[in-house]
């Protein structure tokens, strides 16, 4: 039940995208249509889901005190955090050039950049802030690539209706988006504060 | 398209290169930065007394020399390290505890935190120039990004605050980063108190859209919840572990 | 690997400054800036613009990392095997934000904690490994190292504009925080009576007392709409950007 608070909380109340603003580069660049947006938010949620564990234990095994070396190494946290990213993102790169070459053209520059991706990297610094065992750093990274994955599908779908109004000319496509963006960001406030562990019980 | 070997070779050397040079630099710079990082400590230390020291000194703590500030430090502060029971603990039992130099001022904070609170150590620091006593304690807490933290000066009556001074690691310059750069935020905690009329803790809490009791309430930092409301749960938790060396004092 | 860095040094030539070379720092400043045209480095627009004091330092922190990210990048751009480019452009960004970070520490502790804050909004910025992979990856070791400079100042360009409107109007006051910090306007919001005990106590702030801070102008979705009228701006201007589709 725990582990599924955090999962909502995560996806809906503190969204990465919508609450806190993070992971904005590929999520307006590559919102024009909801099929490349849905690719990319598959391969956020798998690299969420999976960098976040491995994260976790290299924080609690390797860098503590109590860790591999005896010593503080908490200096490196942002050197390791992030190569464990990129080698992430390179493997769902190759993966997503091998399976779909259509995706993987349309993506361009924003499937690497996936990588410096800050909801990804914030992630990871979000579950060693807030002290997360290793179930629910799971939890935390699905919780969080969901939202995400939800925030760029709901921009994409608004985007593509969008295309019919009568826009002015300067501001359609990547104008709209940002404006849209901060709207939706106003509208998610209204969540803010929710504790789902009160409705529950566990709490 | 490059062989594995070749690959495996390159990431060898590179992160070999890497690694070697940055802690290469990191001890050549060590001596330097760890004496940059005491006096800075020393100075935040001072810094929840800078009411006081403006009025005594006419000097603002942020303008005082590295000297300077080692100097007031020495010659007035006295420090020791207190148990989670509010017993004074010997400087070998803190250096056992993994805090090189086994002073007050040697604690890091951010290892005691990790510890179960019935194991931790306090560092207190009290300050004592013509018959002014202030004790000065230290708190730690999360904030959005990671940890904040601060020092609490407490007057002699040991319930009303007399300074407040805050840091913080990574929290957003302009929103939660005020704590610490806008000078007003900490200086709208002096005078507040930790204890009710008839004695029951109440601490201090940052309320978000403006204070409602101006005793123990200071205004929140618009855009800034996650960080204030760290604010509130370090200074309602971390004050309270001091509460038995409190009684011992009051006695 | 070291035959490859001598070919290059031989190749790249002089350091010729023609045409060419202008537009690489000329571009980035309007018709292909990073922000409004390239979608990179967002984030950090966001988080830094409330306040011009960071994100002048974060503009100059970033057109550091950026111009050396790019020259060290495209100095090694034929040794870097394609299978783990990422992870080496990464490692030298860390690196050389990690060399700043150490040498600040020993010789400027204030600046230092300044910029720590900043360390990981630089390397996640997507602007530098943005441009490592579309330019570095390919160019000769001067023009990126141009490049670089080039988009860091179209970086820093927007993100001081969207700080001066966020400040000013948020938090009535200009570039807080540093020695020059003063009051413009506005005094009878919670937030900004902070800085009149302490900034400047008679600005025009005393002029315009009646104006209560915008708090919208604080949070990032406004941000989000300064940057979507700038995009609006910019395009009118130049009509060749806008998006077809």
């Amino acid at each position: 039940m725990e582990l599924f608070n955090i999962f909502i909380k995560s996806a809906f109340i503190d969204n990465m995208v919508l609450a806190y603003f993070l992971g904005m580069c590929s999520y307006l660049a590559v919102s024009k249509t909801v099929n490349t947006a849905f690719g990319l938010g598959l391969a956020v949620i798998f690299v969420l889901g999976i960098t976040m564990p491995i994260n976790w234990v290299i924080n609690e095994y390797l860098l503590g005190e109590n860790g591999l070396f005896q010593t503080d190494l908490t200096f490196l946290r942002f050197i390791l955090f992030i190569a464990v990213i990129a080698s992430m993102v390179q493997l769902v790169e190759m993966i997503i050039e091998k399976v779909s070459p259509a995706l993987y053209n349309s993506l361009g520059i924003f499937l690497p950049l996936i990588t410096v991706n800050c909801a990804i990297l914030g992630g990871s610094l979000f579950m060693v802030s807030r002290e997360y065992n290793f179930g629910e750093s799971v939890a935390f990274g699905l919780g969080g690539g969901f939202g995400w994955f939800l925030a760029i599908i709901a921009i994409a779908a608004i985007r593509e209706k969008i295309k019919y109004s009568n826009v002015p000319p300067a501001l359609r496509g990547l104008g709209m988006a940002f404006i849209l963006t901060g709207l939706m960001g106003i509208a998610f406030m209204a969540l803010m504060g929710i504790d789902p562990a009160v409705y529950t019980g566990t709490k | 398209m490059h062989s594995t070997a070749y690959i495996i070779k390159f990431i060898v050397i590179l992160t070999g290169t890497v690694a070697l040079g940055l802690t290469g630099l990191r001890e050549v710079t060590k001596g330097a930065a760890d004496r940059n990082e005491a006096v800075f400590n020393k100075k935040a230390i001072l810094k929840s007394i800078s009411s006081h020291l403006q009025e005594d000194m006419n000097m603002k703590v942020k303008d005082m020399s590295d000297e300077e500030v080692i100097d007031i430090f020495d010659s007035r502060v006295k420090q020791y390290v207190l148990d989670m029971d509010g017993n004074a603990v010997d400087e070998a039992a803190v250096v056992a505890a993994g805090h090189k130099g086994g002073k007050a001022e040697n604690v890091d904070m951010a290892k005691e935190k990790k510890k179960d609170e019935a194991d931790r150590l306090l560092p207190l620091f009290v300050y004592e120039k013509d018959g002014n006593t202030f004790y000065i304690i230290s708190v730690r807490g999360n904030g959005l990004w990671d940890e904040i933290w601060g020092c609490v000066a407490l007057k002699e009556d040991l319930r009303t605050v007399a300074g407040v001074s805050f840091d913080h690691k990574a929290e957003t310059p302009g929103l939660g980063a005020e704590i610490k750069d806008n000078p007003a935020f900490p200086k709208t905690f002096e005078g507040k108190k930790i204890y009710g009329d008839d004695g029951t803790y109440t601490s201090i809490v940052v309320r978000k859209g403006g204070a409602r009791d101006q005793t123990f309430e200071v205004d929140g930092i618009s855009g800034a919840t996650v960080t204030c409301d760290g604010v509130t749960e370090m200074m309602q938790r971390g004050v309270k572990y001091y509460e038995p060396y409190f009684a011992t004092i009051k006695k | 690997m070291a035959e490859t860095l001598v070919q290059d040094v031989e190749k790249k030539g002089t350091f010729e400054f023609g045409k060419k070379e202008r537009k690489l720092l000329t571009d980035p400043l309007n018709e292909n800036n990073p922000i409004t045209v390239q979608v990179l480095g967002i984030c950090s627009a966001l988080a830094v613009t409330t306040l011009v004091f960071p994100s002048v330092v974060m503009a100059i922190a970033v057109v550091f990392v950026c111009a050396f990210a790019n020259l060290f990048t495209s100095l090694l751009r034929n040794a870097i095997p394609k299978q783990v480019r990422m992870i080496v452009q990464l490692v030298i960004i860390a690196s050389l934000v990690t060399i700043v970070e150490l040498v600040l520490k020993a010789f400027n502790y204030e600046v230092y904690k300044q910029l720590s804050v900043f360390i990981g909004l630089i390397i996640t910025n997507c602007i530098v490994m943005g441009r490592l992979e579309a330019f570095a990856m390919a160019n000769k070791p001067w023009q990126s190292f141009l490049d670089g400079v080039g988009n860091g100042l179209g970086y820093g360009a927007i993100l001081i504009g969207v700080a001066l409107i966020r400040e000013i109007f948020g938090k009535g006051t200009l570039f807080a925080g540093s020695p020059i910090q003063m009051n413009l306007i506005g005094a009878n919001n919670v937030s900004t009576q902070y800085w009149i005990n302490t900034a400047a106590e008679s600005g025009i702030g005393t002029f315009f007392s009646w104006y209560s801070n915008n708090n919208l102008m604080v949070l990032p979705a406004a941000a989000m709409f300064i940057i979507g009228i700038m995009i609006w701006w910019q395009r009118s201007k130049y009509p060749q950007l806008v998006d077809v589709s």
